[in-house]
């Protein structure tokens, strides 16, 4: 459904995405994970060519929507994907509503099938919890919580009926309960739909729960790949691994928060080896002079370390 | 010491049949971290908003070191806001996109603290390390950030002013385990350094458990149960409140 081939973006001087290559299949879920300001947005919004030409610029490679490569339609033909076949749920869902339309007309905006828009509109945000406001058409996007808007772009989303879903944090604003009803949801429309997703999140234990491969990025580049349950039960870069075992839990209260230590690297200043070599508790002297490659584990199982291979 | 009561705040938007904020009383002491837990939509950041006096409420009011603010004439308010600070839920919002972040923060010294430029600016560099940033975002815009640093520029807005009492909606929400870490330690530290005192509105409540004393569950509009953290986690009372644990045990491994 869409293969992503070599990319790299560039904002200014900072080259934040470096060469990512990512795969998603028909009905399948692909989780991004990562630390804050790796690059996941930006890989998301170059899916959809929705990087602001002002502010950033895809300096090479390939988006392949269903084998065609998006970086070369014209205005008509981008117009057409994102429409209907590619959806997308901001980040910061406050900033990309329009707050000049009701919640309402920017609902049946996106309808795929304009008949019966009520009753659509009706199911539709009932699906997502918002069955309180659904009687309501003259909400605005300021008069809900930060919660509520945030379902209200997944509702949107949905209402397109389109085949590849990018959905970037969509859950950060909402309580546990809300957030597993929409989880569900969505897991439920990959299944009717074969809904086509890419999963980005901060939050490693979402994405476990969703995703069916995982990638996981640093600092611009996938770090590791592969099915759920190899990263899961076997993850083989170090920084996975620190990923993984800095997961809270209630056990430790009022102690402090396991950290990976060190800090996030700058984009303007990256280690010229293996960019989590300043961090590493594994790291070794060879990791300092050359980016590893990234190689293949097991099946389909690829990390980008030089010592991934022994660190089980 | 009672540092901040809350008394029968209610709050009803136009074209809300019922109050969005039904009747809440708060009471936090001095170097209190208090939890307010509760599903979307319940009113958590009405009451933020109520309390900084950013949305003008229906009736209560709120004791700040027994002077209602609710009831101050704005200038008397302003002398306050420098001790109470908010870092607000959804920062594409409440940060100005036409000012950079070095700015942003500096303003913050330039209006509370007679310091010189030099001062200022070391001062602004190293609140924003405390987070996590450093120099290479001072000329950036909120534009030109992923989303999580600027909730880190939410968090360093607010620490600048070196403040008494804050209140943190969502603070940590899009920010991955590790760095969220790094922020929730800077909290905690900052708390026992200088006795800070914190409202704490989360919907983790696996954060929540691990910093807060106290917790309110909140449904409605309305307090459904209040009681020190490890009472709450360990026998729920309320029936939503064992509810919202067991959707969250979940996530916890
Ligand atoms: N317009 C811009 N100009 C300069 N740098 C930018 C711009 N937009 C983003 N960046 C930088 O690019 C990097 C990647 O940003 P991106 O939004 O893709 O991160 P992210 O992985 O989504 O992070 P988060 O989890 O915090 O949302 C960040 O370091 C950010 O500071
Ligand atoms: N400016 C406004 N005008 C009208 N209604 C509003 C406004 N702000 C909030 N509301 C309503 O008040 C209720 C409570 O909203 P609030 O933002 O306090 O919820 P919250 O508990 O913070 O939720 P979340 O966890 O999703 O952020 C909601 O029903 C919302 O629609
Ligand atoms: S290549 Fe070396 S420094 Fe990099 S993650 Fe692997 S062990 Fe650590
Ligand atoms: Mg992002
Ligand atoms: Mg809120």
């Amino acid at each position: 459904m869409l293969k992503i081939e070599g990319l790299r973006v560039k904002y200014g001087a900072d080259e934040v995405v470096r060469g990512v290559d990512l795969a998603v299949k028909k009905g399948e879920c692909v989780g991004l994970v990562g630390e804050s300001g790796c690059g996941k947005t930006t890989v998301g919004l170059s899916a959809a060519r929705l990087i602001d030409a002002r502010k950033g610029k895809i300096v090479s490679g390939k988006i392949l929507f269903e084998g065609r490569d998006i970086l070369e339609f014209d205005a008509e033909g981008l117009r057409k994907l994102r429409g209907r076949r590619i959806s997308y749920v901001f980040q910061e869902p406050f900033s990309s509503l329009n707050p000049v339309f009701t919640v309402h007309e920017q609902l049946k905006e996106a309808l795929r099938e304009k008949g019966k828009a009520q009753e659509a509109i009706s199911e539709i945000l009932k699906s997502v919890g918002l069955e309180k406001i659904s009687g309501k058409k003259n909400i605005y996007p300021h008069e809900l919580s930060g919660g509520m808007q945030q379902r209200v772009m997944i509702a949107m989303a949905i209402a397109s009926r389109p085949d590849l879903v990018i959905l970037d944090e969509p859950t950060t604003a909402l309580d546990v309960s809300v957030q597993n009803q929409i989880l569900e949801l969505i897991a439920e429309l990959k299944e009717k739909m074969n809904l086509s997703i890419l999963f980005i999140s901060h939050d490693l234990r979402i994405v476990f729960s969703m995703a069916d491969r995982i990638n996981v990025m640093y600092a611009g580049r996938i770090v590791e790949s592969g099915p759920k349950k190899d990263i899961v039960s076997q993850p083989r870069h170090p920084y996975t691994k620190g990923l993984i075992g800095s997961i809270p839990s209630l056990k430790n209260r009022k102690k402090r928060f396991e950290a990976i230590e060190g800090k996030t690297p700058l984009f303007s200043d990256l280690p010229k080896g293996c960019k989590f070599y300043p961090r590493c508790k594994f790291r070794i002297e060879k990791c300092e002079d050359e980016e590893p490659a990234i190689e293949n584990i097991s099946g389909d199982h690829f990390a980008r370390c030089v010592r991934a291979k022994e660190l089980v | 010491m009672e540092l901040l009561k809350v008394k029968n705040l209610k709050k009803i938007f136009p074209k809300h049949k019922v109050a969005a904020v039904d009747g809440v009383d708060i009471s936090i002491s001095k170097g209190e971290i208090y939890g307010l837990v509760g599903e979307s939509g319940c009113g958590k950041s009405t009451i933020a908003r109520a309390i900084l006096r950013l949305i003008e409420v229906q009736e209560g009011s709120v004791l700040y070191k027994e002077q209602d603010l609710l009831k101050m004439p704005y200038r008397k308010m302003r002398a306050f806001r420098k001790s109470l600070q908010m870092i607000f839920q959804d920062p594409h919002t409440s940060l100005d996109p036409r000012v950079k972040i070095g700015e942003i923060i500096e303003e913050v010294f330039i209006i509370h603290d007679n310091l010189s430029q030099q001062e200022r600016r070391n001062k602004t560099l190293e609140t924003l390390e405390m987070v996590g940033l450093g120099e290479a975002y001072l000329g950036r815009l909120p534009s030109e950030l992923s989303g999580g640093e600027r909730q880190r520029v939410g968090i360093a807005r607010a620490l600048a002013t070196d403040p008494e009492f804050i209140i943190c909606d969502e603070p940590v929400s899009s920010l991955d385990i590790s760095v969220q870490a790094q922020i929730l330690n800077l909290l905690m530290d900052l708390q026992k350094r200088k006795n800070l005192t914190y409202l704490f509105i989360s919907h983790d409540l696996g954060v929540v458990g691990s910093i807060c004393d106290r917790v309110s569950v909140m449904r409605k509009g309305r307090f459904v149960e209040t009681a020190p953290c490890e009472e709450i986690f360990a026998s729920p009372k309320h029936e939503y409140t064992k509810t919202l644990l067991n959707a969250s045990r979940l996530h916890f491994r």
